[in-house]
């Protein structure tokens, strides 16, 4: 009988002690995403630019990357630079940069997008479907296209320009790249 | 068969078919759907606040969401399918009972599986030694006689 309750004993400690030790391994800010590895979801929105529409499909072919951002949005900002230097590097290449503009007002975005200098194709996701559709959390949030339309990355948080690079040369030089 | 029983058997058949009738889910509105598949999301921006509860702008597009798809005739699990595409099963406030959520579900029932076990077992060996004062067999009690003899024409 005490045998038995001291095996039952190390069992459930041992139990807790494995459950514990793989709940650890783990980081809490890491959300997992479902999207990362389905192709990502088709949309064409109204440019922020005005006249016509970002189409996500005319750029099947291409590495595309999408950031969802807000003018009111303090670390979109912050990114804002880096982004911008991104594209200053990749804008002759087969890269191509769309930025959403994500719970916020048009006039508000072009003014950010004047003050703070840009270039790249932005869109309007007025009603949030898109960014619903990527599983977007909170703004800013970055996702990497490969050529064949798959999400092969997401970056949750302001972005510096060597997480953009190397989300980018990741695809260009990858498999799925090629 | 006597009218006392066809009326019997008629009473049951009528008290059969008010209790399915009472059992059957009343018709929701589409309001009401969209409100209950909107308590049953999670918000992405809040913590632990259903899509229902949040008052964040999120949580408002995510209803708006749900209120079209219900309107344009959507099942209630492709609705919630288009979000656990985006957000994965996280997504849902009661998520499915499958891997480590399972273990979350199965782990009390497996330790109170276990502690009955345990109790059986504990009382099968106690009533095992009360069985062992039960009365004597015939040729045991002559077996102790015999040796109570023995013993006494020792003394």
């Amino acid at each position: 009988m005490i045998r038995a309750a001291r095996v039952g004993a190390i069992g459930a400690i041992a139990g807790i002690v494995i459950v514990l030790a793989l709940g650890f391994r783990y980081d809490p800010h890491d959300i997992r995403s479902a999207t990362v590895g389905k192709p990502a979801p088709a949309f064409a929105l109204p440019s922020l630019e005005g006249g016509g529409t970002v189409d996500l499909a005319s750029y099947r072919g291409k590495v595309v990357v999408v950031n969802f951002f807000a003018s009111w949005c303090i670390p979109c900002k912050q990114e804002h630079a880096a982004i911008a230097s991104a594209w200053s590097r990749y804008r002759t290449a087969d890269v191509v940069l769309i930025g959403t503009l994500y719970q916020d007002d048009a006039d508000a975005g072009r003014e950010f997008m004047r003050r703070l200098g840009g270039g790249w194709p932005t869109a309007i996701d007025g009603d949030g479907r898109v960014a619903l559709s990527f599983g977007v959390f909170g703004i800013p949030e970055t996702f990497f296209i490969s050529r064949d339309g798959v999400i092969a990355g997401r970056h949750i948080g302001p972005i510096d320009e060597e997480t953009l690079i190397a989300g980018i040369e990741a695809i260009r030089t990858g498999p799925a790249g090629r | 068969m006597s009218a006392g029983r066809v009326a019997l058997a008629l009473a049951v058949a009528a008290l059969a078919v008010a209790i399915a009738i009472s059992a059957r889910p009343a018709p929701q509105s589409d309001a009401e759907r969209a409100d209950a598949i909107a308590a049953e999301l999670r918000c992405p921006v809040c913590q632990g606040l259903s899509v229902r509860d949040s008052p964040s702008e999120t949580a408002r597009q995510m209803r708006d969401l749900v209120t079209q798809r219900v309107r344009e005739g959507r099942t209630d699990d492709q609705i919630r399918d288009e979000f656990r595409r985006s957000y994965g099963d996280w997504v849902l406030l009661s998520p499915p009972a499958t891997g480590w959520t399972g273990l979350v579900w199965a782990l009390p029932i497996a330790l109170v599986a276990g502690g009955f076990l345990v109790a059986g077992g504990a009382l099968r060996r106690s009533t095992r030694t009360a069985g062992g004062s039960e009365a004597p067999t015939p040729a045991q009690l002559a077996t102790l006689r015999e040796r109570a003899a023995t013993e006494d024409e020792h003394e």
